[in-house]
């Protein structure tokens, strides 16, 4: 009876890590041949709204073109530490092949078929078009390559696992591409897919639930700083209502808000990162971030004390 | 007798701190202010057309900026420990965790309006010495300021 007892046991173990094992796999993308030429314009284009050069520059050193890494992000799950993806062959992508950086930047999967965890938005760069990064790869390979090794993350069990954020993705990441709404205009649907793909900013300005994901029903609703301080404002139009269209376009352009003051914190990195972008791609965010609902998300309730 | 005497006091003590600790907040939150207004309620406002330019009221600006900046060192030397109430923004903690790298960020400010002052003469210098200026400020509130709700 004992001996029945121990092998039932020691198949639902096996079982159970199967199933674990099966549904933790990463899965990659399979890449489809190039349609043209790496256009290198495009591709610092979309570095720019990417948002890349925010984390992944070199911290407490003016130039933004130096991708050595080291940045701390905080989070309630641990520390991340932004990696090296300057061209650097040893320490950064150097050896990287363009299926290596697609994968990456859209499945959140390394070169050596690991998960990477979700502080790099890959949950939002999955929208974009494979194309366009492919050009953004092609302009990184021309900026300065750094030497040297980032440490570690800095993660408590049972955070520090990799496979377990194959779960964290079935559960929070869906991999459809974007899709053009055909009710709007073709400056929206640049809008939408900036905003929502490269400029990801619905991973800082939404609340996310205890397990780190983005509530989608409150997305851009803004709330508590995920770095522990603060507050991160609401973007939909209850708390931009009083922003015209061009306010918007300006904001992303110098960080200038038109109740006179200036944006501080995490943004002011994004707004030199913007300031960058050609007009008309700052315009199509605007008019994208313009049309998102007042009734849409609820606010998430805040801490007496705004704390 | 005597215990309720030294709850009472140490209660009426405690108050006091709690309020003293309110009034240096406000007392920061105000200083801020005073420049918000300047920077952003005279000289943001007119590089954008909304008031029209006008050299006096730049040149008080200037002046009221150098004075108020020249102060911040010494206003923030003591960590509040809590925020103005109902007020959108604070200071980081951050602030009197480096206090010497916060101090650090003050001169390269000073400099900025030292470099545009008495050279304002239109909206298109009143435009760069904006930017110039405010460049500087941002360097620090990138780190040091939060926003609160």
């Amino acid at each position: 009876m004992l001996r029945r007892t121990i092998s039932v046991f020691l198949v639902a173990v096996v079982a159970a890590f199967a199933l674990y094992w099966w549904l933790t796999a990463p899965t990659a993308l399979a890449l489809p041949a190039p349609t043209r030429a790496p256009d290198l314009a495009n591709g610092q284009e979309l570095f720019n709204a990417g948002g890349c050069s925010s984390c992944h520059a070199v911290p407490n050193q003016p130039d933004r073109l130096k991708l050595g890494g080291g940045l701390a992000l905080g989070s309630p799950f641990g520390t991340f530490y932004a990696p090296n993806i300057s061209p650097d062959h040893t320490d950064g992508i150097g050896r990287w092949s363009e299926a290596d950086f697609v994968n990456a930047v859209m499945r959140g999967i390394s070169p050596e078929g690991t998960h990477y965890f979700p502080a790099f938005p890959y949950t939002s760069y999955h929208l974009a078009k494979v194309d366009d990064v492919r050009d953004l790869f092609a302009y990184l390979k021309t900026l300065p390559p750094v030497s040297g090794q980032v440490r570690d993350h800095d993660l408590p069990f049972p955070f520090n696992i990799r496979r377990n954020v194959g779960i964290w993705k079935l559960l929070f990441m869906n991999v459809r591409p974007f899709v053009p709404d055909a009710a709007h205009s073709a400056q929206w649907n640049r809008g939408a897919y900036l905003v929502n793909g490269f400029g990801h900013c619905a991973e800082c300005h939404s609340p996310r639930n205890l397990l780190g994901g983005v509530i989608a029903s409150q997305r851009f609703a803004g709330g508590p700083n995920p770095e522990g301080e603060g507050w991160v404002p609401n973007i939909t139009q209850k708390g931009l209502g009083s922003w015209s269209e061009k306010d918007i376009a300006d904001f992303l352009e110098t960080g200038d808000m038109p109740e006179g003051d200036s944006a501080s914190g995490s943004m002011r990195p994004v707004i030199k990162n913007l300031a960058q972008l050609k007009p008309e791609d700052r315009a199509a965010m605007a008019a994208y971030l313009k049309s998102l609902p007042v009734d849409g998300p609820t606010p998430p309730k805040r801490k007496p004390g705004g704390d | 007798m005597k215990r309720i005497l030294v709850v009472a006091g140490t209660l009426l003590l405690g108050a006091g701190a709690v309020m003293a600790q309110q009034q240096v907040a406000v007392e920061q939150d105000n200083l801020m202010r005073s420049q918000a207004k300047s920077m952003y309620g005279v000289i943001l406002k007119m590089t954008k057309g909304e008031i029209p330019y006008d050299q006096k009221a730049v040149d008080a600006a200037i002046a009221s900026l150098e004075a108020d900046v020249a102060k911040i060192a010494k206003t923030f030397e003591v960590n509040p420990k809590q925020d103005v109430v109902n007020s959108h923004y604070g200071s980081s903690p951050k602030v009197w965790q480096n206090k010497a790298d916060f101090d650090s960020k003050i001169p390269p400010v000073q400099k900025a309006i030292a470099d545009v002052k008495g050279k304002i003469t239109d909206v298109a210098s009143l435009k760069a010495a904006y930017t110039a200026m405010n460049d500087r400020c941002n360097d620090c509130h990138e780190t040091y300021r939060l926003k609160l709700k």
